[in-house]
């Protein structure tokens, strides 16, 4: 799908690319002759039991083959190409190995080295580690082939960075894919790898989809409504949700269920069934916070290796909205913090908290209360949503009445840390007129990603400009800039892009792996944001 | 430089010297090369392993008077088992032809409908098969490798593997109710309103035998259902007069009767033996035959699944369903478990049959309160397993049971756990509703579904590569 788009623009690069393709074909032919005329030479019966040395003096010496070629004849094609090429694609790659073993070919003009496999594919294997990316040729087979063919080649890994998209930039990204599971297609949590794979539930089932977008597998799991997941290994997931009790993991590779946590007090009869709220992990450990019938919670840590309970942290009453479970959990890297954030929506308007956990001490070490005391310069206006961005130590939250985004420094937090950003753009109309209710923020690399009922926009930071760089501490509020990643939705319908799109309200989002994943409620299926290199040239009519 | 190992590589790797396992193919005037290793994948008839043996392998190459595009897609075939994606340019038909002159059709079959690439998770609705005439499927059947029969009025449509071809015979029955498959060409058919079992040629509609249960009572002997296991073939018959009925067990290759289980003769009242059996099914692993049959009257409708051991005729095990009788019974050889579906409450039940004693019962998946109600919900609905899954039908909805493996599990006191089982509905949300669903059908990486009144039957499957 991403690649028929491409197709438009890569015709002229592809006529460029056969040019050079035929030229290369020429040295090709030309070497070739050159090794049948060597061959030939050493074929002289005159020659055979002689002295070489002796007997090539009268003769041209011929140049010494050059021992870095390599001659590959790929299932009735010849190739030639370098060892340093073949190499490049890695020790543990069988091209690898088929370098070194004709390096070690006492004969200097060995015969090219056989391997049964498709030559067409295999000529788009080696454009990949010749240049480093796919020739356009390339279109023509299914990226499941080209996988499988790296596969065998050993590499894979090459493949994967050549065909992975480009760095995410939400002022210019596109949806490339949608990703809709075969049944119950709902999705009602999701979880994105960095690798670009992305786990997806629906309906009491998990699917997953690999690097290459493609479904993997799928595993039933005992839960009627997965409400979190989180992939705490490889093929491990950790889900949650808010009909049953228990953090449970269930393993892709076989499909069983392999462990459970609960939470449980022996010294009071009251915790029990409690269910999972939000899930985060630490490279070690498991986050996951518990609420109780009787709303009491707290955030419960689970070693990721053995699968128990290490530690219970921030145990609140749940008795206001200042003590609720938290509806969302993050792991702040580089701090080694625990971020937690709970929201309610009431008659009055929103009101929750932001805290952040030291998971060693179990501590509370910053927190803000919404709407606070009438200090704030946005009471009233309290946040609907909020996400760390771990890049750049930040907090965004998104205003629930002016929808406005605030910004908050995590290493210079204090009572009122907020800064707001300011809409300059008269054209992009008011983010008040919508409000922030139903928004939902999400950050990655490096940009804050909005939804704002179905309209998704992006703010990212220009560049800064006079070489002054470093700037001072409003530096942030001036430099962001708000956009739009999809566009309205009138002019998205006169172009017909793809099929007529469902535009639900946006619930979630997820980042990795250069890929934005977008779920709305009541459409089936997960949208995929990319960018592109490559401009769609579309013909006017 | 890295160490290095001598022993040959992965498949299909020949370094150094073009030696003698390389074999040099000219077809259509493109030079393809393979190793005999490849070629002999073919299968012994193929000519391509006859090209590899010969003698001339070494010496000149082959020529081959064919396509040499589509001998390329042959040749990925042999090499990596998958069709290529540049197989796509081509029509699935002229592959096929093309692999069955090469001899090479299985290889093309396992590849695109092979039944290990069935995954009830990832079925999607994705064909429709029209039918011609105005008769609605009245039955249907599927081969493991997903070639389809349909019976519609008096006629038989067979389709082929790939659905790209298909055959209509005309029978003597005016609706066939059972059909069952029994070589790629020759399938039994039987209705409840015509006597006898008719083994029918689908080439050429012929009848090639018609068997026959010689009642008591003289009269006609309808069809009630039909089975079969790998050597035998079970049906159920009832004499015209509805006052005896009987499973005959047939060999499959000869056709000739080799016993007879549950032959009932009815005298008076005795309303269960008067039950035929409607449902027969094999069960490897037990080596047993369920045969389920349920009647309707005043009192409500009661039924009994019954185990048959065919070797010595007797009833290995027994169940009798009067609360909330089954509508449709699946047992399932991968989950040992039977499951039915409530008549008047709509909701599937379970049965372990890991251990079988007398004293098993039923266990609700769903609401079990319904299981009085008068409301008789479960009419209709159909209830099939294939792999480890469950395929229950209501109305025009089919739901997929599944088991969840706890490997933690708590055991009960018989040392069997507590059995999770979970349900979806199937399809995405503009595929459920609809029609209501009267057969289903499983082969190859496919599941067929017929619906009441439509003329057609739908194809689920799950996406492969290649078509």
């Amino acid at each position: 799908m991403g690649h028929s788009g491409h197709f438009a623009a890569l015709q002229s690069s592809f006529l460029r690319n056969f040019l050079l393709g035929s030229s290369v074909a020429v040295i090709l032919f030309i070497a070739i002759a050159i090794a049948i005329a060597i061959a030939e030479i050493h074929n002289r019966p005159g020659m055979e039991n002689g002295d070489s040395n002796a007997a090539a003096a009268p003769a041209p010496a011929p140049p010494p083959p050059n021992p870095d070629r390599i001659k590959l004849n790929v299932g009735g094609k010849l190739f030639e190409t370098t060892a340093s090429t073949l190499r490049s694609a890695g020790p543990d790659s069988l091209l690898f190995a088929l370098s070194s073993r004709a390096a070690q070919d006492p004969d200097p003009d060995p015969s090219p080295i056989f391997i049964d496999r498709d030559p067409d594919i295999f000529s788009a294997i080696l454009s990949l580690l010749r240049t480093d990316r796919l020739p356009s040729t390339a279109l023509r087979f299914s990226k499941q082939d080209l996988a499988d063919e790296a596969v065998y080649y050993g590499v894979e890994s090459r493949l994967r960075s050549a065909m992975s998209p480009p760095p995410l930039d939400g002022i210019d990204a596109s949806v490339v894919a949608t990703v809709r599971p075969a049944s119950e297609g709902l999705p009602s949590a999701l979880s994105a790898h960095p690798d670009g794979s992305v786990w997806i539930a629906h309906g009491g089932q998990i699917s997953s989809y690999d690097w290459n977008l493609a479904h993997s597998a799928t595993v039933r799991t005992h839960l009627d409504d997965v409400t979190s997941i989180r992939r705490v290994w490889p093929e491990i997931a950790a889900a949650g949700s808010e009909s049953a009790a228990g953090l449970h993991f269930y393993d892709f590779s076989s499909g069983l269920h392999v462990g459970a946590a609960h939470w449980n007090d022996p010294t009071d009869p009251r915790i029990h069934k409690a269910w999972v709220t939000a899930v985060a992990d630490s490279p070690g450990s498991v986050y996951a916070a518990f609420e109780c019938p009787h709303r009491e919670n707290c955030v419960l840590e689970v070693d990721k290796s053995t699968l128990q309970i290490v530690s219970a942290l921030g145990r609140q009453p749940g008795s206001s909205t200042k003590h609720m479970a938290p509806g969302k959990l993050a792991w702040l890297p580089e701090m080694g913090l625990l971020a937690g954030s709970a929201v309610t929506c009431g008659a009055f308007g929103y009101s929750g908290y932001i805290r952040l956990w030291d998971p060693r001490s179990g501590k509370v070490a910053w927190e803000t209360n919404e709407p606070g005391s009438g200090r704030s310069s946005r009471f009233g206006d309290s946040f609907a949503d909020v996400d760390a961005d771990a890049e750049s130590s930040r907090l965004f939250k998104v205003c629930s009445k002016s929808g406005d985004l605030g910004m908050a420094d995590l290493r210079k937090l204090g009572d009122d840390p907020w800064v707001y950003l300011r809409e300059k753009n008269p054209g992009m109309g008011n983010t008040a007129r919508r409000g922030g209710g139903t928004s939902v923020v999400r950050c990655y690399r490096g940009q804050v990603f909005v939804g704002r009922e179905g309209d998704l926009e992006v703010w990212s930071r220009a560049a800064a400009g006079g070489g002054e760089g470093g700037g001072g501490a409003d530096e942030g509020e001036e430099m962001y800039r708000r956009n739009y990643v999809n566009r309205a939705e009138a002019e998205a319908a006169a172009e017909g892009e793809g099929e007529e799109r469902e535009r639900g309200v946006i619930r979630r989002i997820d980042g990795g792996g250069n890929r934005l994943f977008v779920g709305r409620v009541g459409v089936e299926g997960v949208e995929v944001w990319e960018s592109s290199r490559f401009a769609v040239v579309a013909p006017a009519s | 430089m890295p160490p290095f190992s001598c022993s040959t590589p992965s498949n299909g790797l020949h370094p150094a010297k073009m030696d003698s396992n390389v074999v040099t193919i000219n077809v259509g005037g493109q030079i393809f090369q393979t190793t005999k290793q490849t070629l002999a994948l073919a299968g012994p008839k193929s000519i391509l392993s006859a090209a590899a043996k010969s003698q001339l392998a070494h010496l000149g190459e082959h020529f081959v008077d064919r396509d040499p595009e589509l001998f390329s897609v042959i040749l990925s075939l042999l090499r990596t088992g998958n069709l290529p994606s540049k197989a796509k340019a081509f029509d699935l038909q002229d592959v096929i032809s093309e692999s069955q002159f090469y001899g090479v059709e299985s290889l093309l079959v396992n590849s695109v409908s092979n039944p290990s690439q069935f995954d009830a998770f990832n079925l999607q609705k994705s064909l429709v098969l029209p039918l011609n005439g105005r008769d609605a499927p009245s039955a249907i059947a599927a081969t493991p490798f997903g070639s389809l029969h349909v019976a519609h009025g008096s006629k038989i449509t067979s389709f082929d593997w790939s659905l790209g071809r298909k055959k209509t015979i005309l029978t003597q029955f005016t609706a066939v109710d059972s059909l069952l498959p029994i070589s790629p060409a020759v399938a039994a058919a039987g209705a409840t309103d015509f006597s006898g079992l008719q083994i029918l040629d689908l080439e050429n509609g012929a009848v090639r035998e018609t068997l026959n249960w010689e009642n008591v009572t003289r009269s006609g002997s309808t069809v009630q259902a039909i089975g079969s296991s790998g050597e035998h073939l079970f049906v159920s018959f009832e004499s015209g007069r509805r006052n005896s009925n009987s499973i005959l067990v047939y060999d499959l290759q000869s056709l000739s009767p080799v016993t007879e289980i549950g032959h009932n003769e009815i005298f008076g009242a005795d309303l269960d033996s008067a039950i035929p059996a409607t449902k027969l099914k094999w069960i490897p692993s037990y080596n047993l035959l369920m045969a389920s049959g349920s009647h309707g009257g005043p009192s409500g409708v009661s039924g009994n699944i019954r185990f048959w051991d065919i070797r010595t005729g007797s009833i290995a095990w027994e169940v009798k369903d009067k609360v909330d009788c089954f509508s449709d019974v699946a047992v399932s050889d991968n989950l040992s478990a039977m499951f039915k579906i409530g008549v008047n409450s709509g909701e599937v039940f379970y049965m372990d049959l890991r251990n079988l004693d007398d004293d098993k019962s039923w266990v609700c998946l769903g609401d079990r309160r319904k299981m009085l109600n008068g409301k008789k919900e479960g009419v209709g609905c159909k209830i099939e397993s294939h792999g480890s899954q469950v395929f229950c039908t209501k109305k025009g909805d089919i739901e997929l049971w599944s088991e969840v493996l706890i490997s933690s599990q708590k055991k009960s006191n018989d040392g069997l756990g507590e059995r999770v089982f979970r349900k979806n509905l199937m399809g995405r949300m503009k595929d459920t509703g609809g029609a209501k669903i009267t057969n289903l059908a499983f082969g190859g990486n496919k599941m067929f579904v017929t619906r009441k009144d439509q003329q057609s039957i739908e194809v689920w499957q799950s996406s492969v590569r290649g078509f």
